[in-house]
């Protein structure tokens, strides 16, 4: 049986040919892994062998399964509400979302930080293929405020929902902007409860390099949120995953 | 008169509602590059009235109005830029009938 290490010497290799590129895969699982996952966000919306799958399914898979939190071990902050702070390819719950871009073909820069870097790394290649099936098919870039569903593949989740924040330049938030940002809240309610979505997770959507102001977009997330659910008495439990210790005391003091 | 709604700004010339793009709204979308209207004859409030990308934003733009659409600025397809034009004859999106007045009366002014 193939290790770890290895799985990624075979992926490593095997996009290297693609990409027509020849550099000496590195020794150490850490930077196999920065390999792997660089060469991941670079690769294009084209067909993959069902070898390079079961490959990477098998080291996803055994990836992902580490640290993984339960939705069902969180408790709630309010009625269907919680917060949780942590990184959000770890949490077993039925749907994430994704803060995607009008592309929607997940970030293509090689190990940026973001989180739709993150998700369609540890999701595998299959996540870009089905995004770009859906471009397809609609045929132009996806504007500000709606939301698009797919499988989560390798990701402990089921579901992903990615939705195109608004962009803020210099803090200045418009009216037009904060309606967007509420608009992507409540397309991604709307869509996961026409999917019988039970339980979701929301990153904060705009905040990491678009720029909207934390404490504004979480206040948008909250009343959004809850308007949602009281208007239209969905029993969907809402997750708002909060990264760093600052926007988790932001949503903290929204909701309890 | 002249109202304001979705970042629009609303006309009406005795039964005809023209929506007019208006320069917040230029200003948070930057220079358009494309341009799709809707091919509905009818809209319901908050339907699309047209998809644009511009240099900021791709945007869904809502009508704020139900109504029925009796022109299209058509232009604005082949020359985008016409959307940041300063001018409402270059800047307007459609035209509305049959417009509920009271629901005009209801938006906020201009």
């Amino acid at each position: 049986m193939m290790t770890q290490t290895d799985r990624l010497h075979f992926l490593i290799s095997y996009m290297q040919q693609e990409q027509k590129v020849k550099q000496s895969v590195p020794d150490t699982f850490e930077k196999r892994f920065k390999v792997f996952r660089g060469l991941a966000n670079e690769r294009p919306a084209v067909k993959v062998s069902r070898e390079f799958l079961d490959v990477q399914d098998a080291f996803l898979s055994e990836y992902n399964a580490e640290d993984v939190t339960e939705f069902k071990s969180l408790q709630p902050v309010q009625n269907q509400l919680y917060i949780w702070q942590g990184d959000i390819t770890t949490l077993k719950i039925e749907a994430i979302v994704n803060a995607a871009n009008a592309e929607m073909l997940g970030c293509l820069i090689p190990n940026h930080n973001c989180i739709d870097n993150i998700i369609h790394t540890k999701a595998g290649a299959q996540l870009r293929l089905e995004c770009a099936d859906i471009m397809n098919k609609q045929g132009r870039k996806e504007a500000v405020g709606r939301a698009k569903i797919t499988s989560a593949y390798n990701l402990p989740s089921d579901y992903i929902i990615h939705t195109v924040g608004p962009v803020v330049q210099d803090s200045r938030v418009s009216l037009m902007k904060q309606d967007l940002l509420s608009k992507c809240y409540r397309s991604c309610l709307e869509l996961a409860d026409k999917n019988n979505i039970q339980s979701i997770a929301f990153c904060s959507i705009s905040t990491g390099v678009f720029g909207y102001p934390k404490k504004e977009a979480a206040a948008v997330a909250a009343e959004t949120v809850k308007k949602y659910l009281q208007e239209s008495g969905s029993a969907i439990n809402v997750v708002f995953n909060v990264f760093g210790t600052d926007d988790l005391e932001i949503y903290e003091n929204l909701l309890t | 008169m002249k109202k304001v709604a979705n970042y629009l700004w609303v006309e009406k010339n005795g039964g005809e509602y023209t929506l007019i793009m208006t320069p917040e709204l230029q200003d948070d979308i930057g220079t358009v590059g494309f341009v799709e209207f809707t091919k509905a004859e009818e809209v319901a409030k908050n339907d699309s009235l047209l998809e644009l990308e511009a240099s900021k934003t791709v945007l869904d733009l809502a009508s704020p109005l139900a109504g029925k659409i009796v022109a299209v600025n058509d232009k604005a397809t082949d020359e985008p830029t016409l959307l940041n034009s300063a001018k409402a004859e270059e800047s307007w999106v459609v035209k509305l009938t049959g417009v509920d007045e009271a629901e005009f009366n209801a938006l906020a002014d201009a």
